[in-house]
């Protein structure tokens, strides 16, 4: 950069972005946030254009899921803030660390109603881990580091700063800082383990309940040694899944709504439960009183408000589990409960048999988890499709499997995979979304073509919004309303208007090879994979039921 | 009807004088299901403290909502006043 032009705030916004490391930014410009783009000009920081804010919030999620950076993403004012909105709602919910940018109309314009302005300030509060709005050009630098720090320090999530127009103009008076960095971090008291380490102890039926906050915490290698050195069985949530090796032989996979029914039945018969990085989400709990009824809770978390919160924990472990869980790593005699785990697991094995010639979509999935490269991150939209691939997917750790967890947002997996893409050139990126998902961001293919991201998508089409209508089958006697989507598009004539490379299949016949030729494609392709549209997700703990009350088949 | 029992609390909140912290509180309050009965605020000029009592009522454990409030990046402190 030359220093013909004085450094202005849009300007300072790129140097520190630069000192932080970002190499790579999602957005769209707009009236409010010109400056700033002004300034893009001038910067080594690359700029990826979606086509629709949340597409830019989702992909700057994707990229943080994928490569445990913060994720980037800027938008104008007005409409331009509101539709970042869903993803800043996901990465808060799903504890995401991202900074978002905002243009704002100029100071002197706001209040005023004027072209384009809406509080965003405001809008962030119940949405963002924090967010601030600059009235200075003089606090701008200061900001801008806080805003790195609160995303990733504690339990990580999104912040959004909102700069007025004028203060993205202004001049810096002040001579820049080279390396300015702020500590903020929140001290915590050392953990008492002792009652923790009692009730290991006594344990006779113990299970480790393991989830997002293992992979975010970086404490994967510590959790698998604790679970080889205890040889405690092992579940799994949602967002907890790659933090076990899925062949360690006492892990039972997923717990919860659509968990296996061994995950279900070991927590529902187990005396103590250590939770990781995980809350007892109801998606995992069902009936809450019901859970694990006869266990006492170890609760590793950092953040002092899940402690409690759904369920009393008798020993809380406040702080970060990288550090904590080595503490209560012991030899345990569980011989009796293992052997019990190892039955359990025998006895509720997925079965793929499949009667007829139409594709059954978990056989499917577990082809391509089979035939994918080592180190594939997928990413998955919401619905039927999501649970089936979090069923039958494996994954070597939690970022390889990017979904939507706590928000649901559908609409995530494309813009997603391309910020993992992004973040991860050499890794294969694949999508396995739902015809009715992929319409949710379905513009982001103009970013796939624009920038030849070369991501594979599946796309499990069953012309409905699939997990509606099992509901509507199960638990709303049948009374099918607005869940037919048998006017999709071609998806395939779609892909290939973006000059992405399409296929469709529809026989069992046909799998192997279009997974086959998928991977093997250079660029970016659609597979597009039609599936019996009266396949439900099983097992499935019904609404208000307790875990071990799972439905195996309608 | 509701039959639970509303509980009454006076918290004591001592936060840094920034933007909308004022709202950030009374959003939280109000998300994490508390009633806001009532509430003064004032301004330490001298060191940018503010200093709010909010009294509140809820069926629920006041700690849901002061572990909530303590996670808001500006506040210094929370107490539940028992006097």
């Amino acid at each position: 950069m030359t220093n013909s032009k004085p450094l202005t705030g849009g300007g300072l916004l790129f140097k520190v972005l630069e000192q932080h490391g970002v190499n790579h930014v999602f957005g769209y410009p707009g009236g409010a946030i010109m400056p700033i783009y002004d300034a893009l000009y001038d910067s080594d920081v690359q700029h990826f254009l979606c086509r629709h804010e949340q597409g830019a919030a989702f992909s700057a999620v994707g990229y943080a899921r994928a490569s445990g950076k913060v994720g980037v993403c800027m938008a104008t004012s007005g409409p331009g803030a509101t539709n970042l909105i869903t993803g800043l709602a996901d990465a808060f919910a799903d504890s995401i660390p991202i900074v978002a940018i905002t243009g704002q109309v100029p100071t002197a314009s706001m209040g005023s109603d004027a072209f384009q302005e809406i509080d965003i300030f405001g809008l962030s509060l119940a949405c963002t881990k924090h967010s601030f709005q600059v009235s200075h050009v003089d606090e701008l630098e200061k900001i801008l580091h806080q805003a790195f720090e609160i995303a990733l320090e504690g339990r990580q999530g999104p912040v959004l700063i909102d700069i007025p127009k004028d203060v993205q103009m202004a001049s810096i008076e002040q001579t820049f800082k080279a390396a300015a960095h702020l500590k903020n971090k929140v001290k915590l008291p050392l953990a008492d383990i002792s009652k923790a380490l009692d009730l290991l102890n006594h344990a006779k039926q113990p299970i480790l309940y393991v989830g997002g906050g293992v992979g975010m915490a970086n404490a994967i290698e510590e959790v698998r040694a604790f679970a080889e050195k205890t040889g405690i069985p092992s579940v799994s949530t949602l967002k907890g899944l790659g933090a076990i090796d899925a062949n360690d032989k006492n892990y039972l996979g997923m717990l919860g709504m659509h968990g296996t029914k061994a995950a279900n039945l070991a927590v529902h018969e187990c005396d103590l439960l250590i939770a990781v990085g995980a809350r007892f989400d109801d998606r995992v709990t069902g009936k809450l009183d019901q859970f694990a009824p006869d266990a006492k809770v170890i609760h590793f978390d950092i953040d002092t408000a899940e402690i409690n919160k759904r369920r009393e924990a008798d020993a809380p472990i406040l702080g970060d589990l990288k550090e904590n869980l080595p503490l209560l790593t012991m030899s345990l005699d569980i011989e009796n409960w293992q052997a019990k785990i190892q039955k359990m697991k025998a006895d509720f094995i997925w079965r793929y048999d499949h009667p007829g010639e139409q594709i059954f979509a978990p056989a499917v999935l577990k082809e391509v988890s089979t035939l994918m490269p080592k180190n594939t991150c997928v990413t998955t939209d919401v619905g039927q499709h999501q649970m089936w691939a979090a069923q039958h997917m494996s994954f070597d750790e939690p970022s390889n499997f990017l979904t939507s967890g706590s928000m649901g947002t559908m609409g995530f997996g494309l813009p997603a995979a391309i910020g993992a893409q992004i973040s991860r050139p050499h890794d294969t990126v694949i999508v396995v979304s739902g015809d009715g998902s992929i319409m949710m961001n379905v513009q982001e293919l103009a970013t796939i073509k624009r920038y030849q991201i070369p991501v594979k998508i599946v796309l499990i089409d069953n012309a409905k919004l699939g997990m509606v209508r099992q509901w509507q089958d199960l638990f709303f006697e049948g009374r099918l309303c607005e869940t037919d989507l048998a006017d999709n598009p071609d998806f395939i004539m779609l892909a290939t208007a973006f000059d992405i490379k399409a296929k469709v299949i529809t026989k069992k016949s046909e799998v192997t090879a279009a997974i086959n030729e998928m991977l093997d494609h250079d660029g970016a392709y659609l597979l597009q994979v039609k599936i019996d549209a009266k396949d439900n997700v099983w097992p499935l703990v019904p609404p208000n039921s307790a875990n071990n009350e799972m439905m195996e088949s309608a | 009807m509701n039959t639970l029992t509303l509980n009454n609390y006076t918290l004591i909140i001592m936060t840094d004088d920034k933007q909308v912290v004022l709202e950030r509180i009374l959003q939280v309050t109000r998300y994490r299901g508390f009633l806001i009965n009532g509430m003064t605020a004032k301004v330490n000029t001298g060191n940018n403290i503010a200093t709010i009592e909010l009294f509140v009522s809820s069926e629920r454990p006041i700690s849901f909502l002061t572990d909530q409030i303590n996670k808001l990046v500006d506040i210094k402190s929370v107490k539940v006043d028992n006097t």
